[in-house]
């Protein structure tokens, strides 16, 4: 049955209409779907649904051994698959006690701030599309992730399902000529970000766009439990390497990044000041790097653990990383679950998009930078 | 206005540079010797048979169950006349390509270093009409390595 | 009545139409498929990728492999269009474009018809198509479609005007046999034989490009048919053979406004050649100019984000407008004042000046952004 049309009374009559954003629209990042009511162009309401890509990774790693289980970190969180895999083999080993040698940890933090890097591209790139740049900075972005991704393929074998972590250590050694090309990768990317940066960061039309859009204060952004750049865009200085370190996150330099307006331009900038940190990081991770063991002496052929339960966070590029895990002993974990920082992130949508326009909606959906596959699990 | 200017800038020196697009199917790209495309069986050319003996570690290691294994009496043992010191090998071995989510883990656990992953452009080129044609069976696995088509990289650890 | 075509004498008055007009539209669906491989093309390079490889050397035959598709799909049409608006908005889109070619100066003498109310009868007929958006957008029962419609009847609708008034100030200071002021872009152009009217209009070629660029729908102006938010538009129903008409349109209206401000502010044919050269000098030259817009458009389109609506709608009011009326006033005191032409060079270097500080101070500084914190600073 169609509805009646609304009768007209004197006063000339309106109507909000619904528009259905997803699941399948350019700019979801994915299949995210947003029911927006609008009024001409000004949007009035905001109702997100998740979990079209919902899989059931925590519980399908519950079936499976500690070993088993790093591939399919790998597929919740695609663009940044070290560290959700850090955040993985973190709660293993710290279940098993196991202590990770040097040279490993200090690989690790080399390929997550790379893989910070190469996410962050991909974020400017996409950012850029859903700011109307006719896939310019898309396939800049692109161009320049890839480059990253090259040196992770060399590296681990896979371009994006790295599986290379292991409980313990790393999976097998990094090539040798491992410095070398981190640094060409590194001063690639440094151009990549200038390139980006000159594209976007300056040109008015971008700011107009940006600036004072999707404003969310720190106490709602701390309410809402966003993390990542998208709390630090708010002002709230929270970064888990400098405030929780895991690997050795305390022995190296470098700034928190934080904004002043928490607005999507704060947002997308953070990120590229972000970028150039992570380079500062490898730098020093790379002068620290000296040949040693990247397993533990003795590591069992089947991990077990004690019973037990433990949550271990990581600063993934979009946020905190958690891996809750709990052991009743045996080789498998008894229970996981992946606190998704885009999850959280993305709770903060309705209130940063109410009253905004149509368009808005879209650049603060970008500007949250969120992996529906890490959303959804 | 100026800043509209400088992003103009940008895409004017990105248009006098060149282009780096690989056309792909025309030009392959190097692949790095750890490429990891599909898992594929090793050949052992002494002897002439396979390495793998059929010993199911990496059946029952593989996280989403695409492989199957069967193990038979190796009819070229020595003990029969043969030449070879493997008493069990390979009768028929599959595994599901369209299930492999390509993690490494069987080449790990594999105690005779039978089988490895796919290092080369063949084992990255398997798109087929029917995900039936996916599954592939112990003559297939191995034609590759077989052939001598195969340079197969192996972790140090 | 009958009049000489290709040095054919007495050819009947109608049968001359209709020829001229078989040639413009072969011509122009040959220019169309041209202008979309080089904007791919170009795009491409712009992006460090190669553009369209495949079909034919360097992609060559890309746009006619796609023209062949699209005229081999399926028209689909929603259950719930209204079927005689979406299907007549083509032609409403589609016409108009290709009707407007008939004034446009190709080279000397040059054309379908000679209208003296050329410039005005090209404007008037291009405008047309902004009712073929609005009935695609409102038939095709979507909400993108007529969200985009909307928003393409409304930024039409505004950049028209300073469109209009840009060509209108530059015809305004023409000078005829018969004092100064025409509407013929015949004339328009051969007046310009020495000096093109950028020099003396700048700002009046500033403003026509950009209306230009909001006109066509093209970055950072594509709000109606923005990808990343509407969709395409008002024609994200078409397919097959409907589309590719409104696709067909769109480059059309390309090409012709850039033949516009080729003839009026480049000196189209006429400079710096003059009218002697021959026909093969000055279709290269009118195509040659009409093309360096183009690129520059594509040039534009790679680069820009895209505007939002409000931002789009108070440009166009609070900023061209305003500053093409004045534009028309000055233009007016001069001629009725009969001052030197360096007059109209100045106050339009002037009225650049002012249109640069406006968008740098008033549009781009003034936005304040409150901390999300208290006590942090509220610098930008
Ligand atoms: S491939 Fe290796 S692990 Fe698998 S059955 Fe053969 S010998 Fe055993
Ligand atoms: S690579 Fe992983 S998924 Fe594939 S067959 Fe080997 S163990 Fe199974």
């Amino acid at each position: 049955m169609t509805q009646p049309p609304p009768v007209l009374e004197n006063e000339f009559e309106t109507e909000d209409i619904f528009v259905n954003m997803g699941p399948q629209h350019p700019s979801t990042h994915g299949v995210f779907r947003m029911v927006l009511t609008i009024d001409g162009e000004l949007i009035t309401d905001v109702t997100p649904y998740v979990g079209y890509m919902h899989r059931g990774a925590e519980k399908l790693c519950e079936t499976m051994d500690y070993r088993q289980g790093i591939g399919y970190m790998d597929r919740t969180e695609y663009l940044a698959n070290f560290n959700a895999e850090l955040s993985y083999v973190m709660a293993v080993e710290r279940l098993a006690e196991l202590e990770v040698p040097e040279r490993a940890t200090w690989i690790r933090m080399i390929l997550c701030e790379l893989n910070r890097l190469s996410s962050h591209f991909m974020f400017l790139g996409a950012f850029g599309t859903d700011v109307g740049v006719f896939g310019t900075a898309f396939v800049y972005g692109f161009r320049n992730r890839e480059v990253i991704q090259d040196l992770f393929e060399e590296i681990t074998g896979d371009r994006l399902m790295f599986a290379y972590f292991r409980a313990g250590g790393l999976a097998w050694e990094v090539p040798d000529n491992f410095e070398t090309r981190v640094r060409e990768v590194l001063k690639d990317s440094r151009e990549g970000l200038r390139e980006l940066d000159g594209l976007m960061t300056q040109n008015e039309i971008f700011r107009a766009r940006t600036e004072g859009v999707g404003v969310i204060t720190a106490e709602d952004a701390i309410d809402w439990g966003t993390s990542g750049p998208t709390l630090r865009a708010s002002g709230v200085p929270m970064d888990i390497r400098r405030d929780e370190p895991y690997l050795f996150y305390d022995q190296v330099d470098f700034d928190v990044i934080t904004g002043d307006h928490g607005d999507v331009f704060d947002r997308f900038y953070g990120r590229i000041r972000e970028a150039s940190e992570s380079i500062k990081i490898i730098e020093q991770c790379l002068e620290r790097l000296e040949p040693g063991p990247i397993v533990p002496d003795r590591l069992p052929r089947m991990l077990r653990t004690p019973a037990g339960e433990v949550y271990t966070r990581t600063e993934a590029p979009r946020g905190e990383y958690g891996i809750y895990l709990v052991s009743k002993g045996g080789n498998r974990p008894h229970r996981l679950k992946i606190r998704s920082a885009c999850l959280s992130n993305l709770q903060a949508l309705r209130d940063m998009t109410i009253g905004g326009y149509v368009a808005d909606a879209v650049v603060i959906l970008g500007s949250l930078d969120i992996v529906l596959c890490e959303v959804d699990r | 206005m100026k800043g509209v200017l400088k992003s103009l800038g940008a895409t004017a020196n990105a248009f006098v540079r060149r282009p780096v697009t690989r056309q792909y199917p025309e030009m392959h790209r190097d692949l790095p010797e750890r490429d990891r495309a599909f898992p594929i069986l090793l050949w052992d050319d002494d002897i002439d048979e396979p390495y793998c003996t059929g010993c199911h570690a990496c059946e029952r290691a593989c996280p989403v169950e695409c492989m199957t294994v069967l193990m038979k009496d190796n009819p070229n043992h020595e003990s029969v006349g043969g030449d070879s010191r493997r008493r069990k090998i390979i009768d028929k071995f599959w595994i599901d390509y369209a299930r492999c989510m390509r993690c490494n883990i069987c080449v790990e656990v594999c105690n005779f270093e039978a089988i490895a992953m796919n290092n080369t452009w063949t084992g990255h080129e398997v798109s087929v009409y029917d995900r039936a044609d996916l599954v592939m069976d112990l003559p297939q696995l191995l034609a590759q390595h077989r052939a001598g088509e195969l340079d197969e990289w192996v972790a140090d650890i | 009545m009958n009049v000489g075509l290709f040095g054919i004498e007495n050819v009947n008055i109608w049968v001359d139409a209709v020829i001229r007009l078989q040639l413009i539209v072969i011509l122009m669906t040959v220019v169309v498929m041209g202008l979309i491989y080089g904007e791919r093309k170009i795009i491409g390079r712009f992006q460090r990728r190669l553009g369209p490889m495949r079909t034919g050397p360097f992609g060559i035959l890309q746009s006619l492999a796609d023209a062949l598709k699209l005229v081999g799909k399926e028209d689909l049409r929603p259950r719930g269009a209204d079927p005689w608006v979406f299907e007549l908005a083509v032609y409403f889109v589609f016409v108009p474009v290709f009707m407007a070619f008939v004034a446009v100066p190709f080279a000397f003498d040059w054309n379908v018809r000679v209208l003296e109310l050329g410039l005005f009868y090209v404007v008037a007929i291009s405008s047309i198509n902004i009712v073929g958006w609005v009935m695609a957008g409102w038939a095709s029962d979507n909400r993108y479609a007529m969200l985009g419609a909307l928003r393409a009847a409304a930024q039409g609708i505004s950049y028209e005007l300073p469109l209009i008034l840009s060509l209108i100030a530059v015809s305004m200071v023409v000078s005829t046999d018969a004092g100064r002021g025409s509407l013929d872009l015949g004339v328009i152009v051969a007046e310009q034989g020495h000096i093109p009217y950028i020099v003396w209009q700048p700002l009046a070629f500033a403003i026509f490009y950009v209306a230009m660029l909001a006109e066509l729908n093209r970055t950072p102006f594509d709000i109606p048919v923005g990808e990343s938010e509407v969709v395409g538009g008002p024609f994200v129903e078409y397919s097959g053979i409907r589309w590719s008409m409104f696709f067909l349109a769109e480059y059309a209206g390309l090409f012709i406004l850039s033949l516009v401000g080729a003839a009026v502010f480049l000196g189209g044919w006429a400079w710096p050649l003059g009218e002697e050269v021959g026909p093969v000098w000055q279709l290269l030259l009118t195509a040659g100019k009409a093309l360096l817009l183009i690129f520059s458009v594509f040039w534009v389109r790679v680069t820009m984000p895209r505007m939002r609506i409000d931002q789009l709608m108070g440009f166009s009011w609070k900023v061209l407008l305003p500053m093409s009326f004045a534009l028309i006033l000055v233009n007016g005191l001069i001629l009725v004042y009969d001052w030197p032409d360096v007059v109209l060079l100045a106050s339009n270097v002037v009225g650049l000046i002012a249109l640069y500080l406006i968008i740098d101070r008033g549009i781009t500084r003034r936005r304040v952004r409150p901390p999300a914190r208290a006590g942090a600073a509220t610098t930008a």
